[in-house]
């Protein structure tokens, strides 16, 4: 029996309900309903009156300011009331408090769940309700409407045997049925499975299948990176290869680079630090808010294990999506609104970053409608390890293979092949099993424990399950020496799940360890300590076989060898395509404040605050330059400095650059721009890019031949400018799958067609490549962060020099353009050579303290910068652009181009006086512009001509408007 | 003179423990991390130590409500050590999820072990709140935060702290002046408005205490901001001290722990 108990504030004031209500107004334009109530909703099976009596006084209710009622509704009738929970098998998070806190207070209890009621007053018709539930309050991919009480909650089922896939005998056609939707694999690569069983004359297991698809994707395995490639007629090296040749720009820092789940760079006093940056945007299209938990515990997990046990300092995230106010009808069908896509995966990053307890101190969030099949969602983070334990080691012969964290589920099955697939209309309904809710809290624990186990010695390797599962970690650790895997061992989450689904299963919160056999007493105590569960799972036995059974069954029983390097290498040929957009340039205009403001509440450009402030970025106390600075703490600085060990001065500092609409108007100076803008947001703050490294995300479209080419032009970008600036790259991911297909018809949608159109069956029709991106990341050291700079200007009657060397000609692609509806292939060109010295310069000038603040130009242009240090420092500044205009820097003499050029590697910076400015930047391309005054005017001259004038508090007004709106 | 000894409490999700850790050391306290499950299987004891600290953080997801299974933990295992180590004088105090749980255990304001009196609910705003708030500490039992007037900057870091009871337990903590911080204004007068008051907190409460004025707790972070160069503003301050905390070298936090650990040793 299961009794249901639901809790509501006593009083009105329910902020949930008023902020579904607020959201309501804003995006579905419903304004007859006049209150939202909203009750959480617990439900208790096999408990006994007394003991439910019980845990109502003492755990589920406070009666202070809270009312509830047991097995009746808690809202009468006036109002429309619409339960949302969790599917079935959807684990959600709060379930294990619940039975941790009944055992606590001795209740007897078989299972639990909890959910939340809305009830909808005022009018409301049967279709608007449908709309607020397709639109804002449902995701049929993890909830669900509860429409009656449920019998029981309790999953179980049977549990599959092993089957055997016959494979020997299938023609082409049939080994290309297999692949599609659920393997994955090219013809080629399906050929080579088959070979190979009919040599070892019989045919795969369910298991070993998979694992081969898994091994093999392209999530894991990188195979168009790997591809001996032909680009344009010309054959050039691995992508990878290329990349990886950077380490010997500055081998010194690198402890460790493409070897390990993150890069690992040399810190101070035998520490060192180390990088990941990794994406979810195949799960965060369909669930967004799962999608975006799962994937910042990903990337957690990669930095806490990496050589043998990291503590996570720092997390990262930036996002790319359609503009939030896109009309209905251009949303592809099958794809969720942009808006409900960048709220939630929002909270997704905020409820499992915040819970985890790791700042989340640095991000951006860009807009084009071109993301609108299909957001990018990157999750970056950074870890602090003793040197000592920084290189993975292989495990010994005999050491035990460990499980610890969460149990297994059907969660996530089918995520790494997933991930590699493109996105067809179908895929939110046929892979929905892909996604699934983080547990913050299990990953919390097992972050914890990983440090303790660390310390004491106890740990000889350890790896993250993320995609694959336990084949991935298991297949990947053992590799030299082969593992043997009883998989009865596994923690279930329910039974009923076949054998291979156990292996394969991508549930989160889970990691292998190696352990010495003789420490195994010494590590279960201290996981019991830890609330840690804990199972072992085999042994590396030096088989160099991977041999997995459930119970008597064989599952799996490959050699290594073949699984690792069964795969033939590809061989991919390229073409690039010259891009023709129309040379279409602005008008010189007339009225510069009216473009200057449209350019600030751009949402590329326009204060992302409000989505900061509901980060924890301050957790772990180590902050020395917040995200948000100035004398109203409103204005944003450029990169983020930490302090990982509080008792020293030594710091941490991470930036990162993109701009995918410049990638894809010109691959390759897009992506210069990229690293560019990265390696400019380090040293704005000042840091030394010879104490940095850089880690790479590639999220481009299938590689197709003109994707291939394009690619390609990046890659060797990357390379170019690291060799330019003696960096290295020390971590990199690609996520080839930003291609969308969906059926051909006029572009729909309301949500209710929308979910018609999701079960039709149609392969033809429409392709949508989204933008490519390529996102550089730079993280490094500086000894003393009392050296560093914010960006809010400091002082009155200060210089503001605009310094590096500005493209005042090529706007192509920029924020301005954007405005103007102009477009351009020309997209701006930066001067490699003057480039190492523009940063030197900076960097020198904010370690000597001669620069007393500093802000590197990007989107916006400089305007943007100026307006952003005035507001940080509540002063105005007097600009004259007449010298820029005349000495021949500007070629169009256009102050329009000039204030709004989104030249990468070029600053605004203050200084005490022209003197100082003319000392530090000798060498250096540079411009006294103007002066910092009182006044808190913005005033832009051009000699005695009056260019614009602005308010500080209007042009700010304009600038936070836009993410103010959406995030109340 | 002895360093006293501070009992820093884990669970599962805590996670401000660290500079928490920093501060009191930095104060020249002891202080000493210690999970619960410690306490419960009595490999450590509360009698050890002078100070009982519990930092923010997500104790077991703030599931149910925030700090609410620690709470239930604490008094189903703890109670006795927890009443033992009140009765000999040790010093109890809450920050952010720490305060969320002593308020559910009872122990605030009114040293009711097992009965709720107060609460924390969720912030008016609806979601967590991240940003740096000014309060003043208000004449109370706490004797070691009376010298304390000066208003102070301090971070608040949380979805759940808006102080609310009944107008009788209102009325009768403010009688026995249990407030130990309010939220100001730029005016440095309690306030009601968002985001000077982040959370909509009735009276501006920040921060109470019992009637021994030996059990304290707050939502905003004092352990966040015992170094200047914590603050986000640090380094306007080299150019202009207005603003800056009265003893430039330390964070507004820094006397907080200061005085306590000093209280700690004299009783």
């Amino acid at each position: 029996m299961i009794h249901t108990i639901r809790v509501i504030s006593k009083n009105e004031t329910d902020p949930k309900g008023q902020n579904l209500l607020a959201e309501i107004k804003s995006t579905l334009n419903i304004n007859s309903i006049k209150k939202i109530r909203t009750a959480k909703v617990y439900r208790l099976e096999g408990i006994s009156k007394k003991d439910l009596k019980k845990i109502i006084d003492s755990a589920l209710v406070e009666k202070i300011d809270q009312k509830y009622s047991v097995d009746e509704p808690i809202f009468n009738s006036s109002s429309k009331n619409i339960e949302v929970a969790y599917k079935s098998g959807v684990m959600n998070p709060e379930v294990a408090s619940i039975l941790k806190t009944t055992v606590d207070l001795n209740i007897k209890l078989a299972a639990a769940d909890s959910s939340f009621e809305y009830a909808f007053f005022g009018t409301l018709s049967k279709d608007q309700l449908q709309k607020i539930i397709n639109r804002l309050l449902v995701n049929e991919t993890v909830e669900h409407i509860v429409s009656k009480k449920p019998k029981t909650l309790l999953i179980s089922g049977k549990t599959p045997k092993v089957q055997i896939v016959p494979i020997r005998n299938l023609t082409d056609s049939q080994l290309l049925d297999l692949s599609t939707n659920r393997l994955f694999l090219n013809l080629e690569e399906m050929k080579v499975i088959q070979n190979y069983f009919k040599k070892e004359n019989r045919d795969p297991s369910d298991c070993e299948i998979e694992v081969l698809a898994q091994t093999w994707s392209e999530h894991c395995t990188h195979k168009t990176f790997k591809a001996n490639l032909t680009i344009d007629g010309k054959k050039k090296k691995p992508l990878f290869e290329r990349i990886k040749s950077t380490a010997g720009n500055n081998n010194k820092i690198i402890v460790s680079a493409f070897h390990d789940n993150s890069g690992v760079i040399d810190f101070y006093d035998g520490w060192a630090i180390n990088g990941k940056g990794e994406t979810h945007n195949s799960p965060s299209a369909i669930e967004p808010y799962g999608g975006a938990m799962t994937g910042s515990g990903g990337v957690f997990r990669d930095i806490a294990a990496t050589g043998k046990g990291a503590k996570v300092i720092c997390s990262t995230d930036i996002f790319c999506f359609a503009p939030p106010d896109l009309p209905n009808n251009k949303i592809p069908p099958g794809c969720l609104p942009p808006l409900y896509l960048l709220k939630k995966v929002v909270a997704g990053v905020r409820d499992y970053g915040n819970r985890v307890g790791i700042p989340t101190n640095n991000g951006s969030v860009h807009f084009h409608e071109d993301f609108r099949a299909k957001p990018t969602v990157a999750v970056g983070s950074y870890g602090l390890i003793p040197k000592k334990h920084a290189k993975k080691k292989a495990p010994n012969v005999n050491d035990l293979i460990i499980t610890i964290g969460g149990a297994t589920g059907r969660d996530g099955i089918h995520g790494a092949t997933f991930a590699s697939g493109e996105m067809t209309h179908q895929t939110g309904e046929v892979l929905g099993s892909s996604v699934q809710i983080g547990n913050a809290i299990e990953e919390k624990r097992i972050l914890d424990v990983v440090i303790t186990l660390r310390n004491e010695n106890l740990i000889r390797a350890v790896t993250d399950c993320g995609a694959g599962g336990y084949s991935s970690a298991i297949g990947e650790m053992g590799e030299t020496v082969g593992a043997k895997v009883q998989l009865d061992n596994v923690p279930l989450k329910y039974t009923g799940l076949a054998p291979w689904e156990i292996f394969l299963s991508e549930s989160q919160e889970r990691l292998i360890l190696a352990i010495d056999s003789k420490n195994i007493k010494k590590v279960q105590k201290i996981c019991k300590l830890y609330n840690v569960q804990i199972s072992i799972l085999g042994k590396f036995d030096g088989s160099k076989k991977l041999s997995v059974r459930y119970k008597n069954q064989i599952v799996c029983d490959m050699p290594m060898k073949f699984i690792h390097d069964g795969l033939p290498q590809r061989n991919m040929i390229g073409k690039s395509r010259k891009n023709k957009l129309s040379e279409k340039l602005p008008k010189q205009p007339k009225n510069l404040l009216s473009i200057w403001q449209k350019i600030l509440t751009h949402p590329n450009v326009a204060s992302k605050e409000p989505i900061v402030r509901m980060y924890d970025h301050n957790v772990q106390g180590t902050s020395a330059l917040h995200p948000f600075g100035g004398e109203n703490l409103d204005a944003p600085n450029d990169a983020v400095v930490l302090r990982p060990i509080l008792n020293k001065k030594y710091g941490f500092i991470t930036a990162h650059g993109l701009n995918p609409i410049l990638n894809r108007i010109d691959p390759y100076w897009g992506s210069i721009w990229a690293i560019v803008e990265a390696v400019s947001n380090y040293v704005a703050v000042g840091g030394d890019l010879k104490n940095a490294s850089l880690i790479d995300n590639f999220i481009w479209p299938f590689p197709d031949s003109e994707s291939l080419a394009s690619l390609d032009k990046s890659v060797d970008a990357c390379v170019d400018v690291a060799k330019v600036l003696k960096m290295t790259f020390v971590s990199g991911k690609d996520s080839l799958s930003s291609t969308y297909r969906y059926p051909e018809g006029p572009g729909l949608i309301e949500s209710e067609t929308l979910r018609v159109e999701r079960r039709s069956p149609r392969t033809d029709g429409k392709v949508l490549k989204i933008p490519p991106v390529l996102l550089i990341s730079v993280f490094g050291k500086i000894p003393n962060i009392e050296k560093t700079a914010s960006s809010d200007f400091k002082k009155v009657g200060s210089a503001i020099v605009s310094v590096g060397k500005s493209d005042f000609k090529n706007l192509g692609g920029s924020t301005y353009f954007d405005v103007m509806n102009s477009t351009s292939n020309k997209v701006p060109q930066i001067d490699l050579k003057v480039l190492p010295k523009t940063l030197k310069s900076i960097t020198k000038g904010i370690q000597s303290e001669q620069i007393l603040s500093a802000h590197d130009i990007s989107e916006g242009g400089m305007a943007t910068t100026l307006f952003e240090m005035c507001l940080g420092g509540q002063v105005g500044a007097q600009i004259d652009l007449s010298k820029l205009t005349r000495q021949g820097v500007s070629l169009t003499g256009r102050p329009d181009f000039i204030l709004f050029s989104e030249t990468a590697g070029t600053f605004l910076v203050e200084v005490e006086s022209e003197k100082i400015a003319k000392r530090i930047f000798r060498g250096v391309p540079h411009q006294i512009i103007g002066k910092t005054q009182k006044e808190k005017l913005i005033n832009i001259n051009r000699g005695k001509n009056k260019l614009a004038s602005a308010s500080i508090q209007s042009l700010k007004n304009d600038w936070q408007k836009p993410m103010m709106e959406i995030f109340k | 003179m002895m360093k006293p000894k501070v009992c820093i409490l884990r669970s599962d999700g805590t996670n401000c423990d660290e500079e928490l850790f920093y501060a009191f050391e930095k104060f020249d306290a002891l202080p000493e991390y210690v999970h619960v499950n410690e306490l419960r299987e009595k490999s450590k004891n509360l009698s050890n130590y002078q100070i009982l600290a519990l930092p923010g953080g997500f104790s077991y997801g703030d599931d149910i409500a925030a700090g609410k299974v620690l709470a239930i933990e604490l008094t189903s295992f703890l109670k006795w050590q927890i009443q033992d180590f009140i009765k000999n004088k040790g010093i109890v105090l809450g920050i952010c999820n720490g305060f969320q749980t002593l308020v559910r255990t009872g122990l605030l304001p009114f040293n009711n072990l097992g009965k709720m009196d107060v609460t924390l609910a969720p912030n008016d705003s609806g979601h967590f709140e991240c940003r740096w708030v000014k309060i003043k500490a208000d004449k109370s039992p706490c004797v070691f935060l009376n010298g304390l007037t000066h208003p102070i900057e301090v971070a608040v870091n949380h979805g759940e702290g808006k102080f609310y009871t009944d107008e009788k337990t209102l009325k009768k903590i403010e009688k026995q002046n249990l407030v130990i911080y309010r939220y100001i204004d730029n005016k440095n007068k309690p306030t009601q408005k968002y985001p000077a008051n982040p959370n909509g907190s009735s009276n501006a409460i920040a921060g109470i205490c019992d009637p021994t004025g030996r059990i304290l707790g707050l939502m905003p972070h004092p352990e966040k901001f015992v170094d200047i160069t914590q603050h986000p503003n640090w380094r306007r301050w080299k150019y202009n001290s207005d603003g800056a905390p009265a003893r430039q070298s330390l964070g507004d936090g820094g006397a907080f722990f200061e005085n306590m650990i000093k209280f700690a040793n004299q009783s």
